[in-house]
């Protein structure tokens, strides 16, 4: 069985390893290029813990490359696309299927070698992708620390492995429910976007519960390393005050609602523009006016990795046990 | 007592919207050859897959040498099973395919396949999607032999080939049959009889969802007649046998009968009838009313 797992799939392999072999050698080219340059820029500063990230430069990493590398953010999916999706459903579509399973096979066996065998595959397709994305933003992550930030979460550290066996077990759960390849093709490439859209955009914050800092309004404070923002703002003796929006910089005066700024400060300068004068924000501090932060830590980045990966790999799991469930209960 | 290849037993098949199989019971001894033969659309291929258990019943039982078709090695092992259209992976090759077998079945009979293949000058080294349709036929059935099956369903294996490739087809399937010394049922599925009626001694006739005839040939042949007489009430006659079929001109009837016994009435001339009037006769007993015309063509009302 295996034989035939492997004499079906030699192409797919060899063009998978031809274009990883590929991205390979753009990556190593200007992974290289993009560390000198961090080097150059940083070299003074780092032995002497004075850089002051993150940095404002957006040139490291940028680019077509950085392009490319966000776009393996879709690298995933295609594995459940064009090898997920058809494993049962083009069986089915071809009549193949009336020949392989009356062979001495039973359904289900043929199923777990195929299954097996793909999603291996989709662990070796993924962890080779990250491996040379992690590698190649480490620069770039230590001059933006932006490790939690869409786009570069998603692409780095074990999530592609856990997204690929999700993208690859949703496939072979599509093909086998739907038995049509381009339906189910169709139906992974959807359902992988809207499972990954809704975690990362309503569930992922929510993974621990994120810290609030509370620090006096004259003070400039900022969390260490890479972190993620969740919600800044002022506090009044009443409660918190909504940030004014159009303005997110720390900076002490922007964003603090100029309604709110009690009678007897009002005096102390003119509230025009975004600047407060400091007589302003000293007297601001005595009526019992503070900043706060709420964020995740940077250290909490991969204990998110690894729920986030629980999550995909328990869904995978289930679409797996579904497709095993199916298979047999269907004429084929 | 040897029990039957194939043993059913009201087998009813439905889908959401047509039945495609009704109440079908069947008896296939085992050794026999037998012909599944019935218009398209009567549920032939229904019936094989049902035997095959790629399809489960609605209704009714089955039994495929002694037990009910399922999801085991030891079920699987028994069948050999050639569908429509010779499904095949299209971009493997037969040597690939051989290969497979080897690797799924135990009893694997690598040398037999590629003897026959190689005799009949197939080349075992090019995918299947660019050999001939006789070609790709030859291969299935090899891979279906190659299995050693007990029982080989073949579903239309000969429709799509040209006379030569068929009876090259129907050759092989002969060999083989000779080389199984008994221990090999076949059943294979058309929508002409003329196409299996020399290597067939068994019929299935299936039309409109239902079993019309199922026996030994030569003793479904010896139990019907064909009478040809004048046109007059057949009401004494359908007394002692069963009027299958009955065409009538303006002064001459012909009627196919089941007989219950010697035609004693001097008016009509008693004849043997061939298989194909036999099956055209049930056949055109069972279409439905608006095709009768078809087959009672010169009738006046």
């Amino acid at each position: 069985m295996t034989w035939l797992v492997w004499r079906q799939y030699r192409i797919s392999a060899a063009v998978s390893a031809a274009l990883l072999a590929a991205f390979a050698v753009l990556v190593v080219i200007t992974g290289l290029r993009m560390a000198a340059q961090f080097h150059a820029a940083f070299g003074a500063c780092l032995p002497a813990g004075s850089c002051r990230f993150p940095v404002d430069d957006v040139s490291l990493g940028g680019g077509p490359m950085g392009f490319l590398v966000e776009f393996t953010l879709a690298v995933p999916a295609l594995g459940g696309m064009f090898a997920g999706a058809p494993l049962v459903a083009r069986e089915i579509e071809t009549g193949t299927g009336q020949f392989i399973w009356t062979q001495n096979i039973t359904r289900r066996r043929w199923l777990a070698v195929k299954v097996g065998w793909l999603l291996l595959a989709a662990v070796a397709w993924g962890g080779a992708v990250t491996a040379l994305v992690t590698w190649w933003s480490g620069p770039k992550n230590a001059a933006y620390l932006n490790a939690f930030a869409p786009g570069t979460f998603d692409v780095q550290g074990i999530m592609p492995i856990a997204y690929s066996l999700f993208a690859m077990a949703l496939g072979i759960a599509a093909g086998t429910l739907i038995r049509r390849v381009l339906p189910a093709l169709a139906v992974t490439l959807g359902g992988y976007f809207a499972v990954r859209l809704i975690i990362m955009g309503w569930v992922r914050q929510h993974y621990m519960t994120p810290v609030t800092t509370t620090f006096s309004i004259a003070a400039n404070y900022l969390p260490k390393g890479a972190f993620w923002l969740l919600d800044q703002g002022f506090r009044g003796p009443s409660g918190p005050l909504p940030l004014a929006p159009g303005n997110a910089a720390m900076v002490v005066g922007n964003g603090f609602p100029a309604s709110d700024v009690p009678a007897a400060c009002v005096t102390h300068g003119p509230l025009g523009g975004t600047q407060f004068g400091q007589a302003t924000i000293a007297c601001l501090g005595r009526h019992g006016y503070t900043q706060y932060l709420t964020y995740q830590p940077a250290a909490r980045y991969w204990p998110f990795q690894f729920i986030e990966a629980g999550i995909f790999v328990v869904l995978a799991a289930g679409l797996i046990a579904l497709t095993f469930a199916v298979i047999n209960r269907r004429d084929a | 007592m040897i029990e039957p290849a194939i043993k059913t037993d009201e087998l009813t098949k439905r889908y959401r919207r047509a039945t495609a199989l009704s109440d079908c019971s069947i008896t296939v001894p085992q050794g026999r050859i037998s012909a599944l033969v019935g218009p398209n659309g009567a549920g032939k291929s229904t019936l094989l897959r049902l035997l095959t258990g790629l399809a489960r019943p609605t209704g009714g039982s089955v039994l495929v040498l002694g037990s009910a078709p399922r999801q085991d090695p030891g079920f699987l092992a028994g069948i050999g099973y050639l569908a429509q259209d010779v499904p095949l992976y299209r971009r493997l090759s037969a040597e690939d395919h051989i290969r497979a077998g080897a690797r799924l079945n135990q009893g694997w009979d690598d040398a037999s396949a590629r003897t026959r293949l190689r005799q009949l000058g197939i080349p075992l080294d090019r995918a299947v999607g660019t050999l001939s349709g006789g070609q790709r036929a030859q291969v299935g059935l090899s891979l279906a032999l190659a299995k050693r099956p007990r029982l080989l369903l073949l579903d239309e294996p000969v429709a799509a080939l040209d006379p030569l490739a068929r009876r090259h087809f129907l050759a092989t399937l002969a060999t083989a049959m000779a080389e199984a010394e008994g221990s090999l049922t076949v059943v294979l599925s058309s929508h002409l009889v003329a196409d299996l009626e020399r290597v067939c001694d068994h019929l299935i006739l299936l039309a409109a969802s239902r079993v019309q005839l199922c026996g030994d040939i030569d003793e479904l042949l010896a139990e019907h007649t064909v009478l040809v007489g004048p046109r007059k009430d057949t009401t004494a006659l359908e007394r002692a046998h069963t009027v299958v079929r009955a065409t009538r001109t303006a002064r001459q009837s012909t009627l196919v009968i089941r007989r219950g016994g010697p035609v004693i009435d001097p008016a009509y001339q008693a004849g043997d009838i061939s298989l194909e009037e036999l099956v055209l006769a049930y056949m055109g007993a069972a279409a439905p009313a608006a095709y009768a015309h078809l087959s009672t063509v010169g009738e006046e009302q």
